[in-house]
């Protein structure tokens, strides 16, 4: 039986802000437990929500970067629900008049080349508190450094058709919310987060199948694993004769399964209304504009740029911009002197695996670019100046050059040395010699080799092969 | 519109509200007299109706995005009814289970 | 000894004369006392000089336990002062005591407290009015020149009728509501108990001006003291008929006829004018503040603050049901189940929805009026004087009718004043004085004019 897989995300993403969204504590994440905590987001009461300009400002730059239209008034709205990690009863978030609809996100689905997901809204709501279950036997523990977090709740159309696509869309989302400055987007560190949605249906069915939500996905991996299981248990049920029910389910990242949650609550009337203790926000045509003027280079307009401007591959200018400061890294080695192809060598492989493992760059672009001038000049080989790349990640201080002499890496061009070591190599492999005069050019390979191995790899493979050509003449 | 026993404990529910049995007809009795005498506007003639009203300003004036927290003149350790090295304390969720 | 000293000590002794009415919850001679000590070491008197000033037991203090008067707050110190309570001790005034009131600021009698009805001054087996019916009592029976209460649908000039004082309610978004504990939002207004009107204007200027604390704060100056006109020539005042009821009580309707023949005697022309939609302001009220209530109310979970009562099964449900079942009293439970039903799914349009468009059209009438040429309104500002005690609690909609002149106003967010302007057999009987919005300068000048000129304490004949 064959079915098509219908899926919506949607994603909490934490702006980047330095205090919450309706009081001026602090957002510092790792802080102890209630030291951020102020009357506003302890729901204390008398007190009283007053809008982060910030929050307004990143929440708008986001759905900018995602095509959105921003509304010039929306409405913030009390959403009611009782639970422990929510100070006030309720949470102040968006409902029918939401800062932003209407948007779009493009990205490479792995089966279907390039697609373009709807957005169907993005909103600004507060964040909810922290329950740690294990720590007291018996007992839930509640804090409230992150009660009033600003976040934006970014919600996709029912447009991606399989759990990997779910996957790469949100590989995108991350990384233009990222270069849109609107956000960590860590699901480590809880600054993305993301509900899962999801129902299937026969092909060329128009009407929706029944949907269930999964949660608790704590990576782009799981997210994936969660959607293909729950995929499965779907299927396993309707064609099995059963009906999908429309509930809430937990991945497990251990077993890799999906588990339907227990609910007290059959249905959810959050009983939305207007919030009194907030005029509506009200953004004119020039405020927008200038988000506009002010959003940074997105990344589909970054690779375009790379790819048209410096000519490198769209491989290459993909890999580039997978992260920003990557990209900013690659186009300093550019500006310093490097050759673009050759600069996307670099990064692409040396650089990254560092920059994989560490965060950060530890060899200055203007270093690299010397380093790559000695191997254009034949100084060091393309093999020694990895070496000397490694040696130069761990002292950020050394000269290329001085780092080459010091590993004893800088090449020999001399021709009187070189020709030594040809003269020895043709006398130890007389037969060799007799075939290449035969006609065996390719065995020139093999002399090159020879004296690559006779010098300890100092000779420059490329004034060798010359030398070589001359003697054997 | 009539409200009935189901109604008042639905709306119990979402409002966490304990109701006894014992007081439960009578706020039935109550909450028809209240709902019945506020279905009044249903008098108010559909056409002659305006945008919902809030007075205060027109809109929101921002907060810069200054750290400038309220102190609180005593910590939370202080007012809360349970509190443990730093974390208001609950009974344990028994029904769901999230991390 | 100085002022301040004096002024605590003479407080304490009225407060503890006083106990029978049954109106102040919190108060100390100690607090008291560190209050006037406050108030000396100031290195000015500041324009509020040693002015000993009672607070209704819904503003927030850090001195002294606030409850509500419900059982859900009992023992809860606030670790901070409202915005409108630091602005009074910054001039100068000394915080005499926490006010007895309508649990929650529900009610229009102050027999919904836990801790006890409050009893009328001037009868006491009679009601003080309410929610703010240990404010008005204090200032009634001259404990404290000055008091604070809250409105939200009549709270301060209800009880001020009830008790022969002045009760004035500034505009909307004049006050900081920030450390008012919220019941109606879109309605709640931090309001003042008076003696005289000069009084209650010094205390809302020192109190009035945008709050950065408080979003729907108008981003305005603080009122300036008003200077009380000579006359009221000039001024057209204008009377709504829907506020004269043919059957209005007999005492009532001749206090306002001596009152009109005041403003004539002024120089004030006085006319009739409408405000059609009055009739659907009280069921109005009933929908949008249980509704905004219902979700104010949700913050008291037993978590964070006050008592906790755990159920027998141990979960945080049973603690939220518990604590809330137990904690709340039967009219800030029945208000909670209202609210929550009229928000709740399939009905936020026919209720909520609906009654925030009425709204808009009560506001509009108001506009109405006062832009055709009307300066200020005048009406009754109770429909009786204050009724005894028990006779109102059984039937929810009647305790509700007792707002009918006053509720209007609080829908609009306009600024009125009640006055007092005689008495129905020994019973006091207010007037209600209505400006446009932000014009609360103008109102408290004309009252003061008003004020000069009646006799509040002389009896009326029908």
């Amino acid at each position: 039986m064959s079915w098509e897989t219908v899926i919506g995300l949607e994603v909490h993403v934490q702006l980047r802000t330095r205090t919450k969204m309706f009081c001026a504590c602090r957002t510092s994440f790792g802080d102890p437990p209630n030291t951020n905590v102020c009357p506003v987001c302890l729901g204390l009461p008398g007190a009283l929500p007053v809008p982060n300009a910030e929050a307004v400002r990143l929440g708008a730059t986001a759905a900018l970067a995602l095509g959105c239209t921003i509304h010039h008034t929306s409405v913030f709205a009390r959403k009611n629900y009782f639970y422990p990690d929510l100070p006030k009863g309720y949470q102040i978030s968006q409902f029918d008049q939401p800062l932003a609809t209407g948007g779009r996100l493009t990205f490479e689905a792995p089966d279907r080349g390039r697609v373009q997901a709807g957005i169907t809204r993005l909103h600004l709501e507060e964040d909810a508190g922290k329950l740690v279950h294990d720590r007291f036997p018996g007992k839930t523990a509640v804090d409230l450094n992150r009660a009033g977090v600003p976040l934006a709740e970014i919600v996709s159309e029912p447009d991606l058709r399989s759990p990997a696509e779910a996957r790469a869309y949100l590989t995108t989302l991350r990384q233009i919310l990222i270069y849109a400055g609107a956000s960590e987007c860590s699901m480590e560190e809880g600054s993305l987060r993301v509900d899962a949605n999801i129902s299937i249906r026969r092909p060329g069915e128009s009407r929706l199948g029944t949907k269930t939500e999964v949660k608790n996905l704590n990576s782009f991996a799981n997210v994936e694993r969660a959607l293909d299981a729950e995929r499965n248990r779907q299927m396993g049920l309707l064609e099995g004769g059963g009906r999908v029910a429309q509930v809430t389910l937990l991945f497990n990242a251990g077993t890799g399964q999906v588990k339907e949650l227990r609910s007290k609550e059959e249905s959810h009337d959050y009983r939305y209304f207007p919030d009194p203790d907030l005029p509506p926000l009200v953004l004119d045509e020039a405020w927008i504009s200038d988000r506009r003027d002010a959003l940074p280079e997105l990344p589909e307009a970054r690779r375009s740029r790379l790819e048209m401007a410096l000519g490198i591959p769209a491989y290459d200018a993909r890999v580039l911009t997978s992260e920003v400061p990557l990209a900013d890294y690659f186009e300093s080695v550019v500006a310093a002197g490097v050759e673009p192809k050759t600069a996307a060598n670099w990064v692409m492989s040396d650089v990254m695996t560092t920059f994989n493992e560490t965060g950060g760059f530890p060899v200055p672009a203007g270093r690299l670019a010397a380093l790559v001038g000695l191997v254009r000049a034949g100084t060091v080989s393309h093999q020694a100046a990895k070496r000397v790349y490694a040696e130069m990640a761990q002292s950020p201080d050394g000269d290329p050059a001085a780092v080459a002499e010091r590993l004893g890496l800088v090449q020999v061009s001399d021709e009187g040395a070189l020709g030594t070591w040809v003269d020895e190599v043709l006398a130890a492999n007389p037969a060799e010699v007799a075939r290449y005069k035969a006609g065996e050019a390719k065995l020139m390979g093999f002399f090159v080799g020879q004296v690559m191995k006779k010098s300890k790899g100092k000779a420059d493979p490329k004034g060798v092969q010359p030398v070589l050509a001359e003697k054997l003449k | 519109m009539s409200i009935g026993r189901n109604e008042v404990l639905h709306a119990a529910r979402l409002a966490a509200l304990a109701v006894g049995e014992g007081e439960l007809d009578r706020l039935v009795d109550q909450m028809n007299r209240i709902v019945d005498y506020v279905a009044q506007l249903d008098q108010v003639p559909a056409d002659r109706m305006a945008d919902p009203f809030l007075p205060g300003p027109a809109s929101a004036a921002l907060r810069e995005d200054v750290p400038d927290p309220v102190p609180l003149a005593r910590p939370p350790a202080e007012f809360a009814p349970e509190f443990r090295d730093g974390f208001f304390l609950v009974p344990r969720h028994g029904a769901m289970e999230e991390s | 000894m100085s002022a301040a000293a004096t002024a605590a000590e003479e407080t304490g002794a009225r407060l503890a004369a006083a106990e029978p009415l049954n109106a102040a919850l919190h108060w100390s001679q100690a607090l008291l006392d560190a209050e006037a000590a406050r108030v000396d070491a100031a290195r000015s008197p500041g324009p509020l000089a040693a002015m000993p000033i009672a607070i209704k037991d819904n503003i927030v203090t850090v001195e002294q336990p606030t409850t509500c008067a419900s059982r859900i707050l009992e023992g809860y110190v606030s670790p901070y002062n409202a915005t409108a309570v630091n602005r009074l001790r910054a001039a100068g005034a000394m915080i005499a005591a926490k006010t007895n009131m309508d649990e929650f600021a529900m009610g229009s009698s102050t027999e919904h407290s836990a801790f006890g009805r409050v009893k009328n001054p001037i009868d006491p087996e009679r009601v003080p009015g309410g929610s703010s019916g240990g404010s008005a009592a204090l200032v009634a029976a001259g404990v404290v020149p000055v008091a604070l209460g809250s409105e939200t649908g009549g709270s301060v000039r209800q009880p001020a009728s009830f008790c022969g004082v002045v009760g004035m309610k500034p505009s909307y978004g004049r006050v900081s509501r920030y450390g008012l504990v919220a019941f109606g939002s879109s309605l709640d207004c931090i309001s003042v108990f008076s003696r005289t009107v000069d009084d209650a204007g010094r205390v809302l200027s020192v109190m009035s001006g945008h709050d950065p604390l408080d979003a729907t704060t108008l981003d305005r100056p603080p009122m300036a003291v008003p200077t009380a006109l000579a006359d009221l020539r000039g001024l057209r005042i204008g009377l709504p008929r829907e506020y004269y009821p043919q059957d209005l009580h007999a005492g009532v309707a001749a206090a306002l006829q001596r009152t009109r023949s005041v403003l004539e005697e002024l120089g004030a022309e006085v006319c009739e004018v409408s405000l059609p939609h009055s009739p659907y302001a009280v069921p109005t009220y009933y929908i949008v503040a249980p509704a905004e209530a219902a979700a104010n109310l949700a913050r008291y979970d037993g978590v964070r603050y006050g008592p906790r009562r755990v159920g027998s099964e141990g979960d945080i449900h049973a603690l939220y049901q518990a604590t809330r079942g137990e904690g709340f009293g039967a009219e800030v439970r029945r208000r909670i189940l209202v609210g929550t039903y009229v928000l709740s799914a399939g009905y936020y349009d026919a209720y909520y929805r609906k009654a925030q468009q009425v709204r808009a059209l009560i506001a509009e009438d108001f506009r109405r009026v006062f832009g055709s040429g009307v300066d200020l309104m005048l009406t009754p500002t109770t429909p009786t004087p204050a009724f005894k005690a028990g006779e109102k609690t059984e039937d929810p909609v009647a305790m509700y009718l007792a707002d009918i002149f006053v509720c209007a106003i609080s829908l609009a967010g306009l600024p009125a004043v009640s006055l007092p302007v005689g008495r129905s057999e020994g019973l006091p009987v207010g007037a209600q004085l209505i400006a446009p919005s932000f014009e609360d300068e103008r109102l408290l000048a004309a009252a003061a004019a008003i004020e000069r000129a009646i006799s509040a304490d002389a009896e009326v004949r029908p």
